[in-house]
């Protein structure tokens, strides 16, 4: 008996018995279903999200009544005329994608030079101390490092008080439309370089010394050869950026002050503030179309690029 | 020659930039988080750990600490075994409707994150189930879903099909097949999804900020609300937490499955 019992281990029966009852759940002739049945967590998970949608597509038909503050039980467009023609929302809207196509050129432009150097640099200990430096405030959070900016940029802040060494006497920094652009810049260069350098990387280093060799220099090389390479990149690295900045909240309300509002506080005040669900709903489902609208646009322009999640294509 | 200098100099002032603007912020934390003065002022009045003694002290603090180390649990707990399993799917089987599919699992990254939170606010509020904490941690786990189906999709397009054709020629049954080939092939990427899902989870903002109440305030949240008044370093003390934690997952992911793959091209 013992011999069988060494023979045949405790860990092989546990196992059998778990492919029985593997068995009887999910018997041989299911097998095509496998992998849906594998991929049907994530998509009921995301399913929360499309219902969000729905009850936000109901609400925004639905007007405040201010006498009741309650949604009206009829359906009107009334919501969306209020919100494509008051100005309020016009300019914060302006504001809003003026600052993210400025914050995704700078972002781009910052973040090149960086992957680049972390890509192609020969010194391991240099490519993980870039690493680092980016993942950490990566891995900080929005709030910490608006925070770190105060600090920095206040009216009391570091700046100023160094100002104040020199002679220069104080200044505004904070709560204007530079500061939330920079803080966004700040924000994004993290995802900006994480997209930028596996596109880079795909480029043979032999291509750049071969432009070397044929008489380009490094300005020439760049704009001829690694530049258009790293197309796929900069797509993907510049949808991310201008969606994200575009979107955050964050920043502008921390580094803005109240006064830089983007649109994504335009759409929370109208749900903590004025409490008009039907409105906020309207100006949140309006920004996922315009969203979805780039992504969409991009994608078939470009391509998923970086951020295709599927099967490797041979 | 004077070309490669003209280029290392020109892209080492971008470098440079790059590093001082990344990094300013999380120093002069660090470093307001030691003074000994009652406001942060420049040049620092001195060290002492005070702040940090302080905090130790501040239930709410400790409070709203827990609370986000809740929310990021619940949210790592959910998003793993879902998105290992559709990661795996994905990568491995010829599903019909996959360009939908993939679209469909994107939807929390295209859809503005203020969109989403609204939206799960409705669903989960309709539904009576808001001032509690799992629910946080499972909208974290949806609008960060994408993060963990990358991260196990990239190594599991590493992963030859032959192994497993072989494992089960050999006479290993399917479920045997999952946890002795497939599985330990996807390791590096759960690890790093999980990595993931647990800081971004830990940090979230905008997401929380819609859900919870006052009661059940997460950390970034009750900094966030602490920030209106007076700028003190209790807060740079508690954010170095963030801070210490981010250290840890940096720590980790380059232990354990290293740093360098963000950098493969796929």
């Amino acid at each position: 008996m013992k011999a069988a019992r060494t023979a045949y281990p405790i860990r092989w029966r546990v196992m059998d018995a778990l492919e029985a009852v593997a068995g009887i759940l999910w018997p041989r002739f299911f097998r095509a279903g496998t992998p849906y049945l594998m991929l049907a967590p994530a998509i009921l998970l995301v399913g929360l999200l499309v219902l969000g949608l729905w009850q936000m597509a109901d609400a925004s038909f639905r007007t405040l009544d201010t006498n009741t503050f309650l949604l009206s039980e009829d359906y009107s467009l009334a919501n969306y005329k209020r919100a494509v023609t008051e100005s309020l929302f016009i300019t914060v809207a302006g504001r809003s994608l003026v600052g993210s196509i400025i914050v995704t050129v700078l972002t781009l432009v910052i973040s090149f030079p960086y992957a680049y150097v972390m890509v192609r640099t020969p010194s391991a200990t240099l490519r993980k101390f870039l690493l680092i430096a980016l993942f950490l405030p990566f891995f900080i959070g929005q709030v910490v490092r608006a925070y770190g900016w105060l600090i920095i940029l206040g009216n009391q802040g570091m700046v100023n008080e160094a100002f104040g060494l020199i002679g220069i006497a104080p200044m505004r920094l904070l709560y204007n439309y530079p500061a939330v652009l920079f803080g966004l810049v700040q924000y994004m260069m993290p995802f900006a370089v994480l997209m930028l350098a596996p596109a880079l990387t795909a480029i043979p280093e032999e291509i750049e010394a071969a432009a070397g060799s044929l008489g380009a220099d490094w300005v020439r090389t760049f704009r001829h050869v690694v530049l258009p390479m790293a197309r796929p990149g900069f797509v993907g690295a510049g949808l991310v950026v201008l969606t994200l900045s575009l979107t955050d909240f964050a920043i502008p309300a921390m580094l803005g002050g109240g006064s830089q509002d983007f649109i994504a506080n335009a759409i929370y005040d109208q749900f903590f503030r004025t409490s008009d669900q039907g409105l906020g709903a309207t100006l949140a489902l309006l920004l996922v179309a315009v969203g979805s609208l780039l992504v969409g646009l991009v994608f078939t322009l470009f391509g998923a690029g970086t951020l295709a999640m599927g099967r490797v294509k041979a | 020659m004077s070309g490669n200098r003209g280029k290392t100099i020109v892209l080492w002032i971008f470098v440079i930039f790059g590093l001082v603007m990344l990094s300013a912020p999380t120093l002069v934390v660090l470093g307001a988080s030691f003074t000994s003065g009652n406001i942060i002022t420049f040049p620092p009045d001195g060290f002492s750990l005070k702040w940090y003694a302080k905090i130790a002290g501040a239930s709410d603090l400790r409070g709203a600490f827990l609370r986000s180390l809740v929310v990021a649990s619940i949210c790592t707990v959910i998003a793993v075994p879902a998105g290992t399993l559709a990661g795996i799917a994905l990568s491995k089987y010829a599903v019909r409707m996959e360009k939908t599919i993939q679209v469909y699992l994107l939807l929390p990254f295209t859809i503005p994150l203020i969109g989403s939170g609204i939206g799960l606010m409705l669903v989960l509020g309709n539904a009576g189930m808001l001032g509690q904490l799992w629910p946080v941690g499972l909208a974290c786990c949806v609008i960060n879903l994408p993060f963990m189906i990358w991260a196990v999709t990239a190594s599991a397009s590493g992963l030859d099909p032959d192994l497993e054709l072989a494992a089960a020629n050999l006479g290993a049954p399917p479920l045997q097949t999952f946890l002795h080939v497939t599985l330990p092939a996807v390791t590096p990427g759960i690890i790093t999804g999980a990595l993931l899902m647990f800081i971004l989870a830990l940090n979230e903002f905008l997401v929380s900020l819609l859900l919870v109440d006052a009661r059940i305030v997460t950390l970034p949240v009750q900094i966030y609300n602490s920030i209106r008044s007076i700028i003190t370093p209790d807060l740079a003390a508690i954010s170095v937490v963030f801070i210490a934690c981010a250290a840890a997952a940096i720590f980790l992911l380059d232990r354990l499955v290293g740093l360098d793959i963000f950098l493969k091209s796929k």
